[in-house]
């Protein structure tokens, strides 16, 4: 009973020290909170639509992230490891009656052997060309899917997929909980020491091969990691939409979700997933100028890039945050003193 | 307690049932969402042709539900269908869910269309079809009738019947260049883009045309969103063809008939060309995508005593012919007819009436098949062809095929480049 | 047959010659990947039929005025938008793609999704080694090779050139040798819109205009740029012949896969990455690491 007492108070402390001291964590935690209650108080199902496609997105731009934002590899066709991934799972799930619980991973791993197949011609590429070399990827795929309509569906895609719960509310939780879940991972994976590597790659690759480290198995990684997160969005999107088409491979798909990370803030992970929690639904509010709605995005994005050119959500952080210049932990920007060292701020 | 829980279960259910009735009784408007892509010639055909359909039975009182007269308030809700498919699902629930639509009609884009259907039937609401033209979506009654019923189909006739009509009018084209220019075996370029919805009938071409005493010099699958043919055009030539035979039904048909025109290539362009039914089509070719021939829903001729009428005001309101996707006109007139019949909004009560439902509307006859498609055949909806000649998209076809001709019906002219080219030769 | 194929390669690659050599050159002197690029000759495409259509100018005052304001545009674009955030890579590119956006939008709202055309400056046809050929594609074909020469003099032969070469080579170098790094920028951007507009202008009549049409052309100078070598302008020059034959080519070798055409395009350009990571022609940018 002690051991139990102790360990909540000890919870708790850390709670209190470590959380509620950073207006980011809190605010990190009030979006898991509302997000995981939501349904409580409202059920209406336009509102848990948007927010099911957001969350699903919010998993494919966090991919991105990891792949682009921190590695530095540029992907302007991340749309081909979603699109494979949402057609892998919709012809197991179709054809062979896989059903969602498998069909998802299947699709993720997929996912996985694109990244490793479009990674390995593109390692000897490197900025501009990469970007570009990979935007021609899901074209390629396009074409492929066009040839071959008796397996594809052509333009029409494959249809009839089995759904991933009768319930909205069920859909709803299955894919806030895999995004909370999922980029809670990736953010843990660019927190480790992969991670840090990933970033020195982004930095200055040649002194991270004069360290001694095979930088060519680092990035592969990335794509296949990227790959895997991204599938499973695809998948997840292919079961929620019940059909898989062309439009999961197109350019727009790819350039938006470049959009999404780099509004939000790269090499984050959560810059991505806030700047989709944040430009899905405004495009959805925005509706209420139907004829200006795609202009007005257009240009509150030109405009935030305008001011905030490293994205909006570090942006907000450096504002109301700050870093001990001693220490290099964050404090609050109302401290004079960093709340660990004591050191002064500013 | 026991007695009072009973009578509180009895006060609760009559609050119920005086809250429902009392919502019939009221003359709220009857709430009719327009989901199309707004942006686009679809979209305004979507919007145009329900609100001319709205503004006329509203002036005329409305529709009367059970005694009572009912207003139709249009909801546009802008599907973006080309652009992005899950904007096309938001909307669809946009407009069920939030503006609580009674019904549902337009859709455009397969892709979209079969994606909004599911929604749709997800909330069991009548979704009238106006604008794609897949089996599948009508396939889908017959699979899982329960499920779908809420789905009819009111434009276009199904594609079936589409390659149905299309080979008639290739036939007729055929005969008229036969007996004119006299050349003994006519070779025919299939020219289809790339899309499944064409798949068939390349086939079917590939078989047919033989039979038909032609020759097949070669099939060319440009993509739907091709800006440029000339390459396709240069081999078409080389292989002397004297038939174009188009299936498109995206933005390629413009500059394939543009870039012909621009080279001459004597040969006829007949087939299915959905850019072609539109009146900006002269402007977008430049007048160059002259005596091309395609399948079309509305011309100005008489199909039915309320076509010629619908066509002159929709011209004059929106200075321009009424394309395919403007048959909401019709199905708004056609859903207060089966409202009116069963006095009733409730889904449930109004499909087995909207079966039954026969109305003679703009584009003929509509009725129900079996699979909630729109009927087609002589004395229903026939869908009919036109063909461009100077500068006016006039109806060539039905021409006396099985008895069915519209009064305004003109003769299929062999264009004059081709005449010229084959003159001359001799 | 093999005249057909040429002729249409020629034709086809001289179109995109106009668009990735403009392309070309301002990623070479600001290493600014222009996503607009394309956007910027639908401009142009939709001010010659506004100059045409509502303005009711002359064919050649319409031209030319598509191609000045489209280029003072792409300018006025380029201080706005980008200059203020040409430090941040990403920023740079997502802001060239909502630029590409709103213009796209701005048209859209404009004209509607109506597909649009204009009457072409030269109608009818003429016979090349017995290949029916567009005058006006004649004419796309005469004036890319007249850009192109146009470009190279400037660039060879003038002090302007000197100094856009000089920036492309090494702006940092170029700045602390008194070049003013921002004028010269502004002015390849200039030519390079410039180009961009000539090609709108001429493409507009033989084909469609409409918001999404600068989509398809941008894939396939994409692809070129980077086949020819990120920069190099002979590079693209000779890449936009090598995929406009192969889109011919294409169209006549398997009618049934013609619209595998880009497809098979950009197949080729990653199978010559895998050979030439850095392009046919490309400059490798060591110090860029």
């Amino acid at each position: 009973m002690g051991i139990i007492w102790f360990h909540i108070r000890k919870a708790f402390t850390l709670f209190r020290s470590e959380v509620l001291v950073l207006p980011s964590r809190v605010a990190v935690l009030v979006f898991v909170v509302a997000l995981l209650v939501l349904p409580v108080f409202t059920q209406d199902p336009y509102l848990l639509r948007v927010l099911i496609f957001t969350s699903v997105f919010a998993i494919f731009a966090a991919s991105w992230d990891l792949l682009s934002g921190f590695t530095g590899q540029m992907n302007f066709g991340h749309a081909l490891f979603f699109g494979v991934a949402a057609y892998t799972s919709g012809l197991i799930n179709v054809h062979f009656k896989v059903p969602y619980f498998l069909s998802i991973p299947v699709g993720a791993f997929a996912g996985v052997l694109t990244g490793l197949i479009v990674g390995i011609p593109c390692l000897r590429l490197r900025g501009t060309y990469l970007a570009l070399t990979t935007l021609a990827f899901p074209i390629i795929l396009m074409g492929l899917v066009f040839s071959f309509p008796d397996v594809t569906g052509g333009e029409l895609g494959v249809m009839g997929l089995e759904t991933l719960a009768r319930s909205r509310i069920h859909v709803y939780y299955a894919s806030v909980i895999s995004m909370l879940v999922l980029t809670s991972i990736m953010w843990k994976i660019t927190d480790s020491n992969t991670g840090i590597l990933f970033h020195a790659i982004r930095e200055d690759e040649l002194a991270v091969r004069a360290g001694g480290i095979n930088t060519t198995r680092y990035k592969l990684l990335a794509f296949c990691l990227s790959g895997f997160f991204a599938g499973i969005a695809g998948g997840l999107y292919a079961h929620i939409m019940r059909t898989v088409g062309p439009s999961t491979l197109e350019v727009s798909l790819s350039f938006q979700v470049i959009i999404w990370s780099i509004f939000g803030g790269i090499a984050s992970i959560y810059g991505p997933v806030a700047g989709v929690f944040i430009l899905f639904p405004l495009a959805e509010v925005l509706r209420a100028f139907p004829k200006y709605r795609m202009l007005i995005f257009a240009i509150l994005v030109l405009l935030t890039l305008i001011f905030m050119p490293q994205g909006l959500i570090p942006w907000i952080r450096d504002k109301i945050e700050k870093e001990c210049p001693r220490c290099k932990v964050r404090s609050i920007a109302t401290r004079k003193t960093c709340r660990i060292c004591a050191a002064s701020l500013d | 307690m026991k007695r009072s829980s009973v009578f509180g279960v009895v006060l609760l259910f009559l609050t119920l049932v005086l809250c429902s009735g009392f919502h019939a009784w009221a003359a709220d408007p009857i709430k009719i969402a327009i989901v199309g892509p707004m942006q686009f010639t679809q979209g305004e055909g979507h919007w145009n042709g329900a609100t001319m359909a709205a503004e006329e039975i509203n002036k005329a009182g409305g529709i009367s539900v059970k005694g009572t007269k009912r207003t139709i308030e249009l909801i546009k809700v802008d599907s973006n269908e080309f652009l992005s498919i899950p904007d096309a699902t938001n909307a669809m629930e946009l407009a069920i869910s939030k503006h609580k639509a009674d019904f549902v009609m337009g859709g455009f884009r397969t892709e979209a269309v079969l994606v909004m259907q599911d929604i749709a039937m997800d909330n069991k609401k009548i979704f009238l079809g106006c604008g794609a033209a897949h089996p599948e979506l009508c396939e889908r009654v017959t699979k899982d009738y329960d499920r779908y019923k809420y789905w009819f189909r009111i434009t276009p006739i199904n594609s079936k019947h589409l390659v149905a009509v299309d080979f008639i009018l290739l036939d007729m084209v055929a005969k008229a260049i036969t007996k004119e220019l006299d050349i003994p075996k006519l070779k025919v370029a299939i020219v289809a883009e790339k899309a499944a919805w064409a798949d068939p009938m390349v086939k079917i071409a590939e078989g047919k045309l033989p039979q038909m005493g032609m020759e097949v010099v070669g099939v060319w699958r440009p993509s739907p969103t091709a800006t440029d043919t000339t390459a396709e055009l240069s081999a078409i030539q080389r292989a002397g063809a004297h038939i174009i035979f188009t299936t498109f039904s995206s933005s390629v048909g413009i500059p394939l008939a543009k870039q012909a025109g621009e080279l001459k290539i004597p040969a006829a362009v007949a087939g299915i060309n959905v850019e072609s039914q539109k009146d900006g089509f002269w402007k977008a070719t430049g007048g160059k995508g002259d005596y091309g021939l395609t399948v079309n829903t509305y011309a100005r001729v008489k199909i039915t005593d309320k076509t010629i009428p619908f066509f002159d005001k929709y011209l004059e309101r929106y200075k321009e012919a009424p394309n395919y996707n403007a048959g909401t006109y019709d199905g708004l007139y056609l859903l207060k007819t089966a409202v009116e019949k069963a006095e009733t909004l409730e889904a449930d009560k109004l499909v087995p009436v909207l079966e039954k439902t026969e109305v003679t509307e703009t584009a003929g006859k509509l009725v129900f098949t079996k699979d909630h498609d729109v009927t087609w055949g002589p004395g229903f909806v026939t869908a009919i062809g036109t063909q461009w000649q100077d500068g006016k998209n006039l109806c060539v076809w039905p021409n006396g095929w099985q008895g069915v001709k519209y009064e305004g019906t003109v003769e299929y002219k062999v264009p004059p480049v081709m005449v010229e080219h084959y003159k001359k030769k001799k | 047959m093999i005249q057909e194929i040429i002729i249409n390669g020629l034709i086809n690659g001289s179109i995109y010659a106009l668009l990735a050599i403009g392309f070309s050159l301002i990623f070479g002197v600001a290493r600014l990947v222009n996503i607009a690029h394309t956007a910027l000759y639908m401009t142009a495409a939709y001010f010659i039929l506004i100059g045409l259509d509502y303005w009711g100018m002359s064919a050649p005052l319409a031209a030319l005025l598509a191609i000045v304001i489209t280029t003072m545009l792409g300018l006025i674009c380029y201080q706005l938008v980008i200059k203020p955030i040409r430090e941040h890579e990403g920023a740079v590119l997502i802001a060239t793609i909502a630029l590409a956006m709103a213009i796209q939008e701005i048209f859209l709202i404009g004209f509607g999704g109506h597909y649009l055309g204009v009457p072409p400056a030269a109608t009818g046809y003429l016979f090349l080694a017995g290949v029916k050929v567009a005058k006006q594609h004649l004419l796309a074909l005469g004036v890319s090779v007249l850009a192109l020469v146009g470009t190279w003099a400037l660039l060879l032969k003038t002090r302007i050139g000197l100094g856009i070469r000089c920036t492309a080579q090494d702006r940092e170098v170029a700045n602390l040798m008194g070049i003013n790094v921002n004028r010269e920028i502004m002015m390849a951007l200039g030519i390079s819109v410039a180009m961009a507009a000539v090609a709108g202008v001429i493409v507009a009549p033989l084909r469609v205009i409409d918001p999404h049409m600068w989509m398809e052309p941008l894939i396939m100078m994409l692809a070129i740029v980077v086949l020819g070598g990120l920069g190099s302008i002979k590079g693209s020059f000779i890449a936009s012949y090598i995929l406009g034959f192969t889109e011919a080519l294409v169209v006549f070798a398997l009618p049934m896969g013609a619209f595998l055409k880009v497809t098979v395009a950009l197949s080729i350009m990653i199978l010559a990455l895998l050979i030439r990571p850095e392009g046919l022609f490309g400059v490798v940018f060591e110090e860029e690491r």
